[in-house]
């Protein structure tokens, strides 16, 4: 499974290294990153691929959805037939 | 020209107040009273601020200690446990038991010196990045960048680690934020809002139970964390649905309700694991599809369909796909559940399977039986007692033969796993529940990562009882390299272990060893009716196993016995 991850989040100390590493963690390469905060609030974007079948892009952003920093996830899959 | 200020107007403005101050004052407001910890050069303002105040500060010999002690704390009271160590080793020694309450999902502050602001990033003496090393394992972490915001992160990182699905936080505290004294900002107030269950999803649940001929209630952790017993007991009881548990979800329904088939999963009861196999409707509430009570996931339950009740949003359809999924407050939903299945030939057939694999206390030769013991001693034992485990073959022993009436009644390391922790936790439940007896099982590998906490047990006075099942061996893994690794044996031989009682009467407590079984009796006697710390060491064979089994990558149906 490959997509993107698109979270908007307060630009609190650790909070990128924080989503990036639940990413990874759970089972995602990351091959595109773009990211911008200013004033408090961060946004970021990742364009990820599954190391195994057996992960999805729901469940990652439902965890990422836990972190206290975070505000918005959002998720599109780039998998043919996938919405 | 000068003017003076209003005499009342002085008057109002705070004196400043020093950040090792502050942090006391904070632990106060949360109601702290004990906090598990060990002193060291970058959290000495602290320990400076401490005498004189309502907390109890408990010394431990390792920082490990103070943070699973503040564990099992967090896991009685349903409130953070709180341990406190200085930077760099004091700081990594604290890793485990944070860990620990990670994987657990209990309420835990941790707090930690740091090197002074300027100095952090320089390879300072005793600077580690504390914050860095446990990102994946806090639910939250604070460096405190600011005098001023320590009542704001105390305040926020208490509310963090208790609220929701509970989990460990880290507060760094740099020793110049602690030195420094300022005046500090105002607490702002935090809403909580709780979102009761969606009443479509109720209703499709409703509608799944209603069409059920064969359920099971599938519970864990989820239940202690939530304080849920009461709704579930209700729900279990109004609906005649028959239940099994996890390891954590021991007690939620009393071990001897008639309708409780067990633990499931790899050292689960046969029959709890074959109701799983064969039932139409698995009801999962505060459960997360572990591997250890799934076995091969995609053989578990595989012919329910799936109802999941959790706490956190993100358990659900994490390792299984649930046809219905409510998340949020699981007493609320529970409640709410109230079809009745038409299951009572099922509901007979589970109870049979139950009678059918009743565990056999029958052992050969003049031993010490271990499940016997532990289950002579379970039933001698008051009803407010708690057991604490360590982890290996006795924690298994322990879920499988004692009996439990609540789930803050057995404290173990089900997540991590983590060897030592059986008398950090006994020391942590002692200082959270006094009036409970408290019995950590440990065994002869495991006693020995934390052995130095006797001195605690020590100093405190604390009446815990230890049952030391030694087995001269790390008995686990030597029945996987028996199983699983052709006999193999590799690592494994322990038998030069110290004589444990005298190790225990070294550290003043009083001990006593036993290897017959005719000596179970006097044994469980004197350890129940002795006011003070106590230690049994128990010889037991080394050749025992953990029964039942079901072997890695298989179905839990494909349970290994012990030869009858």
């Amino acid at each position: 499974m490959s997509g993107r991850i698109q979270v908007d989040f307060d630009a609190a100390e650790g909070a990128v290294l924080r989503m990036l590493g639940l990413v990874e963690r759970r089972g995602f390469v990351v091959s595109v990153m773009t990211m911008a905060a200013r004033e408090g609030r961060g946004s970021l974007s990742l364009d990820v691929d599954a190391r195994d079948p057996g992960r999805s892009l729901d469940v990652v952003a439902r965890q990422l959805r836990r972190l206290q920093e975070v505000r918005n996830v959002s998720t599109s899959s780039s998998d043919r037939g996938a919405s | 020209m000068a003017t003076r200020a209003p005499r009342k107007a002085l008057e109002a403005v705070p004196a400043p107040v020093t950040g090792a101050r502050l942090v006391v004052e904070a632990l106060e407001r949360e109601g702290v009273r004990h906090l598990f910890g060990y002193p060291g050069g970058a959290i000495m303002p602290v320990y400076d601020a401490l005498p004189g105040s309502k907390l109890q500060h408990i010394l431990v010999r390792h920082e490990q200690g103070a943070a699973l002690a503040a564990d099992a704390y967090g896991r009685v009271t349903g409130q953070p446990g709180v341990c406190i160590a200085t930077s760099g080793p004091g700081a990594t020694n604290l890793v485990t038991g944070i860990a620990n309450a990670f994987l657990d999902s209990v309420p835990l502050v941790a707090i930690t010196g740091q090197v002074a602001t300027p100095l952090i990033g320089t390879d300072a003496f005793q600077e580690v990045d504390i914050f860095g090393i446990t990102l994946p394992i806090v639910k939250h972490s604070f460096v405190i960048r600011r005098t001023e915001d320590i009542p704001q992160v105390f305040a926020d990182a208490f509310r963090i680690a208790r609220s929701g699905r509970p989990g460990p936080v880290l507060i760094d505290l740099p020793k110049d934020m602690g030195v420094k004294a300022v005046v500090p900002a105002e607490i702002r107030p935090h809403v909580e809002a709780v979102e009761a269950p969606e009443a479509a999803l109720i209703a499709e649940a409703n509608a799944l139970i209603a069409e059920a001929r064969a359920p099971i209630l599938y519970f864990g952790g989820g239940i202690a964390i939530a304080r849920a017993e009461r709704a579930l007991r209700a729900f279990a009881a109004r609906a005649g649905i028959p239940s099994v548990a996890t390891l954590k979800g021991l007690g939620g329904i009393p071990t001897d309700d008639a309708a409780f088939l067990g633990m499931l999963g790899m050292h689960g009861m046969r029959a709890a694991n074959i109701a799983i196999d064969n039932c139409d409707l698995l009801i999962c509430i505060g459960a997360r599809f572990d591997d250890r009570a799934t076995g091969k996931a995609d053989t578990f339950a595989p012919n329910a369909r799936i109802i999941h009740l959790d706490g956190d949003a993100a358990e659900i359809g994490k390792l299984r796909r649930a046809d219905v999924g409510i998340a949020g407050d699981i007493v609320q939903a529970m409640d709410l559940l109230t079809a009745i299945p038409r299951c009572a030939a099922w509901r007979d057939q589970c109870l049979r399977q139950k009678a059918m694999w009743a565990m056999d206390y029958d052992a050969p030769g003049n031993g010490v039986y271990a499940p016997a013991l532990l289950k002579t001693l379970s039933e001698a034992a008051p009803d407010n007692t708690i057991f604490t485990c360590d982890v290996g073959q006795h924690q298994m022993w322990v879920a499988q033969h004692c009996r439990f009436s609540r789930p803050q009644a057995h404290l173990t390391s089900a997540g991590l796993g983590t060897m030592g922790y059986g008398i950090p936790a006994g020391i942590g439940a002692l200082l959270a529940d006094p009036s409970a007896t408290v019995i950590t099982v440990s065994g002869d590998g495991s006693i020995m990562m934390n052995i130095q906490e006797l001195a605690t047990i020590r100093r405190y006075r604390l009446p815990l009882k230890i049952v030391l099942l030694d087995n001269a061996q790390l008995g686990m893994v030597r029945q996987w390299q028996e199983l699983f690794f052709d006999r193999n044996f590799s690592e494994i031989d322990l038998s030069d272990n110290p004589d444990f009682a005298e190790v225990a009467r070294a550290f003043g407590i009083e001990a006593f060893t036993i290897d017959h079984r005719s000596e179970v009796a006097g044994a469980v006697a004197r350890l129940l009716g002795t006011n003070g710390p106590i230690l049994c060491h128990v010889r037991i064979d080394p050749r025992e196993n953990v029964w039942p089994l079901v072997p890695p990558n298989s179905s839990n149906v494909e349970m290994m016995e012990k030869a009858r």
